[in-house]
């Protein structure tokens, strides 16, 4: 795998700095990530991952725009409004960088196309919104031992990590055996 | 805005796995407070018990999320206790006490040792005699507990939290920590 001339150009800032350089951003195209979640966190997660050169990047979700997301989803415009969150998150991406290939899955994620999905990917970064999807991400991870780097929301509090019992660390469930009752869920 | 900040964290680790360069955040729980608008670490180790990556896992195939999530009746569960939550370090713990009104300090540790040394404006109320019911303390009040190493405060802490008290604070590594980080004058034993 090689740079074109307008990619090097584009990149430039990265391949002048030892820590990234040829070497890396190399690394990056060559890099596979599945984000679940093109809402808060899908989109300055799908935006930055894009722009950096990463060469594959899957976004699943199976939302569609509502006005109510535009005061923090911000790589939905108001004129995406009703379209699937998926299209308009990777049209925003493309829109800044057309060099990487963009896989959307407009769909939910479940039992059924977990596997396969991670399967095709190196890294697996969860920006989901809800429990029963995160428990399920954490297992499928699990099970085809892909990195899992998880963020989580609420209200004003933030949470993020990395799980990687593969590699000797926790997972989800090491954390949080049991989901909260529900009473507590925030909705 | 929250979500970005958050969002763009996530991307940061995502990039520095596949550059392999850096210090990940695993094994490392970061959290994120807007309001107070502070970062907090607390380290997450593997549970050896985990029903997923543990030693005896049960959990060998992918199941009905639905039902994990939803069969928890509300009253019998109960928010899992996090020691680590309640933990500040002797700094924050004296900045936090001086700008908390509503403070009450509590010492748990002996009568002789309280002698030795205490911090100021503390009340004593020995783990030996320490009960919740009983201890007047008021549940609108923000209580900051400290004994000697911090072992003994966090078990008083449990208590009062069982008992329904939610603003709580330990002091970590105690008043020994405390000795050493703000108070060179007073004495270690």
């Amino acid at each position: 795998m090689t740079l074109n001339n307008e990619e090097i150009s584009r990149y430039s800032r990265h391949l002048t700095l030892p820590e990234v350089g040829m070497g890396g951003q190399l690394k990056l195209k060559e890099a596979k990530i599945l984000m679940v979640g093109a809402g808060g966190l899908g989109s300055p997660l799908g935006m930055y991952l894009g722009a950096v050169g990463i060469g594959k990047l899957g976004i699943v979700d199976f939302d569609v725009v509502d006005h109510t997301n535009l005061h923090r989803q911000i790589a939905h415009a108001a004129s995406d409004e009703g379209r699937p969150k998926v299209h308009s998150l990777r049209d925003t991406i493309l829109a800044g960088n057309s060099n990487i290939e963009i896989d959307v899955h407009n769909t939910r994620l479940d039992r059924e196309n977990v596997m396969e999905l991670f399967e095709q990917y190196d890294v697996i970064a969860d920006g989901s919104d809800n429990f029963e999807t995160r428990y399920l991400i954490n297992d499928a991870a699990y099970f085809t031992k892909k990195p899992l780097v998880s963020a989580s929301i609420f209200r004003f509090h933030g949470q993020i990590t990395i799980f990687d019992p593969d590699s000797g660390g926790p997972c989800y469930r090491c954390l949080y055996s049991e989901p909260p009752p529900a009473a507590l869920v925030p909705s | 805005m929250l979500p970005g900040v958050v969002g763009l964290i996530q991307a940061t680790e995502v990039i520095k796995l596949i550059l392999d360069n850096g210090v990940p955040l695993k094994g490392r729980l970061l959290l994120y407070d807007a309001m107070k608008m502070n970062f907090k670490e607390v380290s997450v180790s593997k549970d050896p018990e985990c029903a997923l990556c543990g030693i005896s896992a049960t959990i060998t195939e992918l199941i009905d999320y639905t039902k994990f999530c939803d069969a928890k009746p509300v009253t019998s569960a109960q928010e899992e206790f996090n020691s680590e939550s309640f933990e500040l370090s002797p700094f924050e713990f004296k900045t936090a006490l001086e700008y908390d009104p509503t403070a009450v300090l509590i010492d748990v540790r002996e009568q002789y040792e309280w002698e030795i040394c205490h911090i100021d404006g503390a009340r004593l109320i020995p783990t030996s005699s320490f009960d919740p019911k009983s201890s007047g303390l008021s549940k609108e009040s923000s209580i900051y507990l400290y004994c000697y190493k911090g072992q003994r405060s966090i078990m008083a802490l449990k208590e009062l939290w069982k008992a329904g008290y939610t603003n709580l604070k330990n002091l970590k590594g105690g008043i020994d920590l405390w000795a050493e980080d703000i108070d060179p004058d007073m004495p270690q034993y």
